[in-house]
């Protein structure tokens, strides 16, 4: 937080100095695997990037290695300019859901949030907020098993999203949304960005991707096959032209 | 650190576990103590020993269910996917662990309690109600109580070290169950020399008996404990290393 005593020359700066996420060289091997191979982007703040590519091509493993839950073989990942380890408080910096079942079947959506919230030292008001966000509330009380796929997806983005976090990130956060979930995902999204926050989301929904993201990273067999500006393409099919081409 | 302790306290309060965990301990040891108070003849019942090896049953009933709680703490978060967003809001695991090994030793003594308590009871029942005389004492059952709820408490915490360790949950409540109720009762039986320093023999000199074993067949009681404390910071040490050094995946 900024106090009001910095000197003016901080608050000129125009960016934070640290992107929201880079990956310098990042390798991740099982056995004579490589699951990604030598991995280097960064994100800018404010920007909604996809990441692309096929089942198998790396983008969980990327994931993991991102926030810390895999360590690499070589390389280094960085959230906000260190290793996710070391941010103090990381759900206020990041929010992330990596698979759309990572729940308890028999805890309540609100003690899953509320379980969260206790070891982030959030407030449980925080906790009805996010239900409300994500229109989870008349079911808060239900076990998780009794949840839809496209409530799960909700349930997750809301523990993602219980810090305030700066970076969101998401897995496949399209899985199991009806169309009007779709829609209120990207609205969602957008509004985020636009915030001057930051997304990722990995996708192989080329459709949604072209729709929602500034930006995209096409990734196949572990490496990085490409790096655009969704506005350098023409037009969504070049989109999955390109995608065709590149992870053939 | 008192922030993920109160986090996992929930997690134990929040699913329905802890309490089928608590009832089929409630279950067991009135079975298990009603079959050895009926087998038993009146005059062999109202002997001291007997009497004591009844309790004993009990130190091993909330030994195992205390290590089953812990255990499952961890591996029930690797089986439902729930320990990707635990490390995510706590990215140091040794402190997960911590949590984990005080919120179960503080849920494994209560486990120790009731399942003493529902012991002694349900043998001062049932030796009244076959006419048998009471030889147990004041001191017999405060030591019951409280080296039971120690024991459970330590039990707790090596359960959730085995399960940090093991990972899978199946593998890990088969070990536990084998261990405590099969293999160092086998050893006890046969070398009790040696197997007087093991997990469940310290457990039952903490509370007064064990299986068949007597008091003085066992070390003596704090040294009980101090062994099981052994094995408890070995195990939650030795999971809390391997599940800082290993991906989660």
């Amino acid at each position: 937080m900024h106090d009001a005593t910095q000197p003016p020359a901080a608050a000129e700066a125009p960016r934070p100095a640290q992107p929201a996420l880079s990956a310098t060289n990042l390798s991740k091997r099982y056995g004579d695997v490589a699951a990604v191979d030598d991995l280097t982007f960064t994100l800018e703040h404010g920007t909604v990037t996809g990441l692309l590519g096929p089942n198998g091509a790396g983008k969980t493993t990327t994931l993991r290695l991102l926030l810390g839950l895999a360590a690499p073989t070589s390389g280094t990942a960085a959230v906000f300019g260190g290793p996710y380890q070391a941010l103090e408080r990381p759900s206020r910096r990041v929010g992330a859901v990596l698979e759309s079942d990572d729940f308890d079947p028999g805890r309540s959506g609100r003690n899953h949030l509320r379980v969260l919230a206790l070891a982030a030292e959030i407030d449980f008001d925080r906790v009805e907020e996010v239900l409300a966000l994500v229109e989870l509330s008349a079911a808060a009380d239900r076990p998780v098993r009794t949840y839809s796929l496209g409530m799960r997806q909700r349930l997750g983005l809301a523990g993602a999203l219980l810090g305030e976090p700066e970076l969101l990130i998401l897995d496949e956060p399209g899985n199991g949304l009806d169309p009007a979930g779709i829609h209120w995902l990207r609205g969602f999204l957008r509004r985020f960005a636009d915030a001057g926050r930051t997304v990722l989301i990995s996708s192989h929904v080329l459709a949604e991707m072209a729709q929602t993201v500034d930006s995209i990273l096409i990734v196949s067999g572990g490496r990085l096959v490409a790096a655009r500006r969704i506005d350098e393409l023409a037009d969504p099919s070049a989109l999955e032209a390109l995608y065709l081409e590149l992870t053939a | 650190m008192t922030a993920q302790l109160r986090s996992e306290l929930l997690k134990l309060r929040s699913t329905r576990t802890s309490l089928l965990l608590i009832a089929w301990l409630v279950a067991l040891a009135l079975l298990i103590v009603a079959l050895h108070v009926l087998s038993f003849s009146v005059a062999d019942l109202s002997l001291e020993d007997s009497q004591l090896r009844i309790l004993g049953l009990g130190t091993t009933i909330g030994a195992l269910f205390a290590a089953l709680l812990g255990a499952l703490s961890i591996t029930g978060e690797f089986r439902t996917g729930t320990i990707r967003p635990t490390l995510l809001v706590t990215p140091s695991r040794t402190r997960v662990i911590a949590a984990k090994v005080a919120a179960s030793a503080l849920a494994g003594a209560g486990i120790g309690l009731i399942a003493q308590a529902l012991t002694a009871g349900a043998e001062a029942a049932g030796l009244a109600a076959r006419g048998g005389h009471n030889e147990l004492g004041g001191d017999d059952y405060a030591q019951l109580l409280a080296g039971g709820a120690a024991a459970a408490a330590l039990f707790a915490a090596i359960g959730v070290g085995v399960g940090a360790a093991v990972r899978s949950q199946v593998a890990t409540v088969v070990g536990l169950c084998l261990w405590l109720l099969f293999l160092e009762p086998l050893l006890l039986g046969n070398v009790p020399a040696v197997a007087k320093f093991a997990p469940e023999a310290s457990a039952g000199a903490a509370a007064g008996a064990i299986q068949t074993q007597l008091p003085d067949s066992l070390v003596t009681p704090a040294v009980g404990v101090a062994l099981l404390a052994a094995y408890a910071a070995l195990a939650g040490l030795t999971g809390s290393l391997l599940t800082a050094h290993r991906d989660v995946h």
